[in-house]
């Protein structure tokens, strides 16, 4: 019986630009319970352009680790709707999003919440459950 | 009728359908608004140190933390009625600490400038009745004010625009997303690049003084003909907008000033940020970010972001605002190290750490008060269901009887 080298090998990363936008069915989901699994469906995923995902090897429905030295999330990964020629990710704002915001801000007080830098690989985890974003 | 706090356009044509004390139907919300009125699955209910206790103990347990506090700031706000928030100004007076609200990290930047009067801008009505082109930069009003287009802007028929958007309106967005509202502007969407806004301003500004813009020449030079030629233009600075030119907030003001015929208005999310914004400005002369040292200190270093950095508060209440929720964690650890008070009619990321927890009646639902809209106009909320919650006003009476 062969070794499984796959099980060893690590995912390849790639870096991605994330923007943040906000979704009125995650805002009803945010009103009507914010621990609800409906609240988490519209928050942990990511949505990328056809081109980006075919360039990355990725599906719709692949589960996918962002992260950078602010934070590491797990997420859904979702094909755009849309046209997205500028390569974009997108992720609507919540507590999985802001886990990637830099503190940096200049002593403005406003940090980059719609600009942010991240690594994205395949991985089987599951997907960041909201009590470990608290703690 | 009954005025919805889903958002900042405080919509006051809405009919509910009560039973049992809570919304179970409503007509003409959106779908934020509607998800408001039925209110939330989880209520807070009073606690100290995470065991569940009596009102009292709660807000005495609060105004011990506060009192024992060296440099306490009071945070939220936005979420609260017009009464609430001149409390907790009262109080941040009473014990010399810092006040800030969520448009620190949001339209602060933007409200300010409105009433320092640098913005010339108009009422929602205005709008309705005149507004000929309707500029949505960096704003998705079809997801964050969902009513905005259907009741003052795009669609409705207007005093002056009895032809509505078919003939009277142009809609336009900019955007770096291809958003919902975007959608609707068909034809006029300017797609930019992320953190590209500062430089389309910059295009525009050529193009408005007869330069030929640096790129794309064809397109800026269309717009800048449409906004010319507007007899009423409108642009709703969203907060991509804001986001995207923080540091040179003021080219925006520039740009109105090339444009007599336009006006400036910040799209406001949280329903009485505004409110906030006018009471602190009326108090101090400064919309956020406060020290009450004798007298009010503005300063950078009071945004709730980076007093949670530079660790220079030692306990924190927070008024209708979830900050765990809103907030990068990169800048939270502090928030785990100091003793957190939270006062919210709902469970939150925020009141799971607390020390604290003081449930509130939901304004405009269990208690009335007022609320500043979006574009500064004061809206009346009645109380619609009965209920024994404190409102957050009462709350912070109580809580200065304690000192």
């Amino acid at each position: 019986m062969g070794i499984d080298v796959g099980k060893f090998m690590k995912n390849p990363e790639y870096e991605i630009k994330l923007t943040t936008y906000r979704d009125i069915f995650q805002a009803e989901a945010l009103e009507n319970d914010r621990f609800s699994d409906e609240y988490k469906k519209h928050s942990a995923t990511v949505v990328m352009g056809k081109d980006g995902m075919k360039k990355f090897g990725l599906k719709t429905g692949d589960r996918v680790r962002l992260m950078n030295s602010y934070g590491s999330i797990v997420v859904e990964l979702r094909e755009s709707k849309r046209e997205e020629p500028g390569g974009l990710a997108f992720m609507v704002n919540s507590p999985w999003s802001n886990a990637l915001v830099s503190d940096e801000t200049g002593g403005r007080g406003i940090p980059e919440f719609k600009n942010i830098t991240a690594r994205i690989s395949l991985t089987k985890d599951e997907i960041t459950k909201i009590e470990s974003l608290i703690s | 009728m009954v005025t919805c706090t889903g958002c900042a356009l405080l919509c006051e044509d809405i009919e509910v359908v009560i039973e049992n004390d809570r919304i179970k139907e409503s007509r003409n919300a959106c779908r934020r608004g509607a998800a408001r009125l039925r209110g939330c699955k989880n209520r807070l209910a009073p606690s100290f140190n995470k065991m569940q206790t009596d009102i009292d103990t709660a807000i005495k347990k609060a105004a011990e933390i506060l009192k024992n506090a060296k440099s306490p700031m009071l945070f939220g706000w936005s979420n609260s009625t017009c009464e609430a928030q001149v409390k907790g100004i009262q109080l941040a007076k009473k014990l010399n600490a810092s006040i800030d609200d969520t448009s620190s990290f949001c339209q602060g930047l933007l409200i300010e400038r409105v009433l320092k009067k640098k913005f010339r801008t108009c009422s929602l009505e205005d709008v309705r009745n005149m507004a000929d082109v309707l500029i949505y930069w960096g704003s998705d009003a079809q997801d964050s004010q969902p009513r905005h287009l259907s009741r003052f802007s795009v669609f409705p028929r207007g005093e002056s625009r009895q032809r509505g958007y078919e003939e009277d309106r142009l809609a336009i967005a900019i955007d770096v997303r291809e958003s919902n509202t975007a959608k609707i502007c068909k034809g006029h969407f300017y797609r930019i690049p992320l953190k590209g806004d500062r430089e389309f301003i910059l295009a525009l500004m050529d193009a408005l003084s007869g330069k030929v813009p640096k790129y794309d020449a064809k397109r800026i030079l269309e717009l800048a003909g449409i906004m010319k030629k507007a007899e009423f233009g409108v642009l709703f600075a969203g907060i991509g907008l804001t986001y995207s030119i923080k540091e040179d907030i003021d080219i925006l003001v520039s740009l109105e000033d090339m444009l007599p015929n336009f006006h400036v208005m910040p799209m406001v999310g949280h329903y009485n940020m505004r409110g906030f914004n006018e009471a602190l400005f009326k108090e101090t002369g400064f919309v956020n970010r406060v020290k009450f040292e004798g007298k009010p200190v503005h300063d950078n270093k009071y945004a709730v972001v980076e007093a949670l950095k530079a660790k220079s508060i030692d306990a924190l209440l927070i008024a209708g605002s979830d900050p765990l929720s809103s907030l990068p964690r990169s800048v939270l650890p502090h928030l785990a190290s100091i003793p957190v008070i939270c006062i919210d009619p709902c469970v939150t990321l925020t009141s799971k750490i607390a020390a604290v927890t003081i449930p509130a009646a939901a304004s405009g639902l269990e208690c009335s008060g007022s609320a500043v809209r979006m574009d500064g106009k004061v809206i009346e909320m009645s109380k619609v269901v009965e209920n024994s919650y404190l409102t957050d006003a009462q709350i912070l009476t109580r809580l200065m009887e304690g000192f």
